[in-house]
């Protein structure tokens, strides 16, 4: 059921991530993909966002990803199906590591730490392994730049995550448990 | 005597241009459509008709040429990175081939008409996309993922997304300068570390966010979201005979080439890739 908090969470996840994308594709762009960035600042934003929130903070990353994007590459099936879908995927792959795992989000204790410290790179190679075989189906990179591209995919997006979500999550997960749509309760 | 402009997502039209008038529904289709088939069709020359067709429809829908050159940066970057994953990457085989290289890749004739059919494919689909976008206004997309069958939530926060892009812009510059006024030096350091120090904004810019969220979701409560019984709009757009006729040749487009596709007229043989 969609209710106003479900709404609030998407629609302020994604307008804080848009710019930030953004932002990301100007400062650290890579030669050679286009509208990519080598550090992928807002995944540091909508994983925190979707361990607190849900699937709801995911979905505000794909919208992000795909308008901003967009904006660059033109508001195409290939950018909805590679960026947008694998923004979609990667936090919703760390949520499920952090159910299956029993963790939660506030990273003091060890299993929580374990359950970041594995649930960011799998998430991550998930993400680059959907987003570079959508390329390869569309023929925008050929087979022997597949590896490639997860690889880098992998590494530039596990370090925006740990670079930048981690503080995130140490510093505000106290506050964000006041809020009635965290949506871990003991 | 000068006549009215309306933004839309990417332009500012004139008020009389027939592409306003058209129905949302239209345009979300019409973007669907312009996509799909581009992914559809395999084989170059088609590839190239399709897109000398979505050129021609530009004048004749009366939206300037010029707004073809925002999408010419984006389609070099793409130019680049297919010519340099063709040029060393790939293993097509052809009729001729004119180079090898020491990995064991090699340019055939082939090789360069799947670069083209690539890029053609990604041109049909940026062109085909920016005249939709061009059309689009905020309006448009509620209404138009409403009349596609979506819910209106889904519509109305992707419209809620894009105004709060704009606020939190805002918020961005007003971190960045305290920060930048305290001593802050967010531009020194090579490129990841420019970025490691623009995340240092991370933590105010989240409590922001939180703050943010409260309140909208304090203020939809408060405004009865969401809205229980059928709901009322402040727009009605009704269904003319061009929007029928706009409609049915998009259809009519698409289903054709799905049956060409399948025949195998569209086809590229040897397409590596799907």
């Amino acid at each position: 059921m969609v209710d106003a908090r479900r709404i609030a969470v998407t629609a302020v996840t994604a307008g804080l991530c848009l710019p930030l994308a953004l932002f990301a594709i100007v400062l650290v762009p890579i030669p050679g993909l286009p509208a990519a960035s080598g550090f992928w600042i807002p995944a540091g934003f909508y994983f925190p966002l979707t361990l607190w929130f849900g699937v709801w903070g995911a979905l505000g990353g794909h919208i992000a990803t795909f308008l901003a994007m967009g904006y660059f590459q033109g508001f195409t099936l290939h950018v909805w199906l590679d960026g947008a879908i694998g923004d979609f995927i990667a936090p919703i792959t760390a949520l499920l590591i952090f159910k299956l795992m029993g963790a939660r989000p506030d990273l003091d204790q060890k299993k929580n730490r374990n359950a970041w410290l594995i649930a960011v790179p799998v998430a991550s190679l998930v993400c680059g392994l959907w987003v570079h075989t959508v390329n390869l189906l569309f023929g925008v990179i050929t087979p022997p730049f597949w590896w490639v591209g997860v690889t880098t995919y992998f590494i530039g997006d596990s370090l925006a995550v740990f670079i930048v979500g981690t503080p995130l999550l140490r510093s505000l997960t106290k506050f964000v448990k006041q809020s009635p749509m965290y949506i871990w309760r003991d | 005597m000068s006549k009215s402009k309306v933004k839309t997502f990417l332009a500012y039209l004139d008020s009389s241009n027939p592409l306003l008038r058209l129905h949302p529904f239209v345009k979300v289709l019409a973007l669907l459509v312009f996509n799909l088939v581009a992914w559809l069709v395999e084989a170059p020359y088609p590839l190239l008709a399709y897109l000398l067709a979505l050129v021609f429809l530009y004048p004749f829908l009366r939206v300037s040429m010029r707004n073809l050159i925002r999408a010419l940066p984006y389609l070099l970057l793409v130019a680049q990175a297919v010519t340099l994953g063709y040029l060393v990457g790939s293993k097509i085989p052809g009729s001729v081939v004119y180079f090898s290289l020491p990995w064991g890749t090699y340019v055939s004739d082939r090789t360069l008409m799947f670069m083209a059919s690539v890029m053609l494919r990604i041109s049909c689909m940026v062109l085909g996309s920016t005249l939709v976008f061009i059309s689009l206004r905020d309006v448009d997309l509620v209404y138009g993922f409403k009349s596609v069958g979506l819910p209106f939530a889904a519509a109305f926060t992707v419209n809620l997304s894009m105004r709060f892009s704009m606020l939190f812009m805002e918020d961005y510059a007003r971190i960045r300068d305290a920060m930048v006024l305290k001593g802050a030096h967010l531009d020194s350091g090579g490129l990841v570390e420019r970025a490691r120090l623009t995340s240092l904004m991370g933590v105010p810019l989240m409590v922001l966010a939180l703050k943010r969220m409260q309140d909208l979701s304090y203020v939809l409560e408060l405004r009865g979201f969401p809205p229980k019984g059928k709901r009322t709009y402040v727009y009605e757009f009704v269904w003319r005979p061009v929007d029928a006729i706009a409609a049915a040749i998009l259809l009519i487009l698409l289903f054709s080439t799905v049956a060409l596709r399948l025949t195998g007229f569209l086809s590229f043989p040897g397409w590596p890739f799907l």
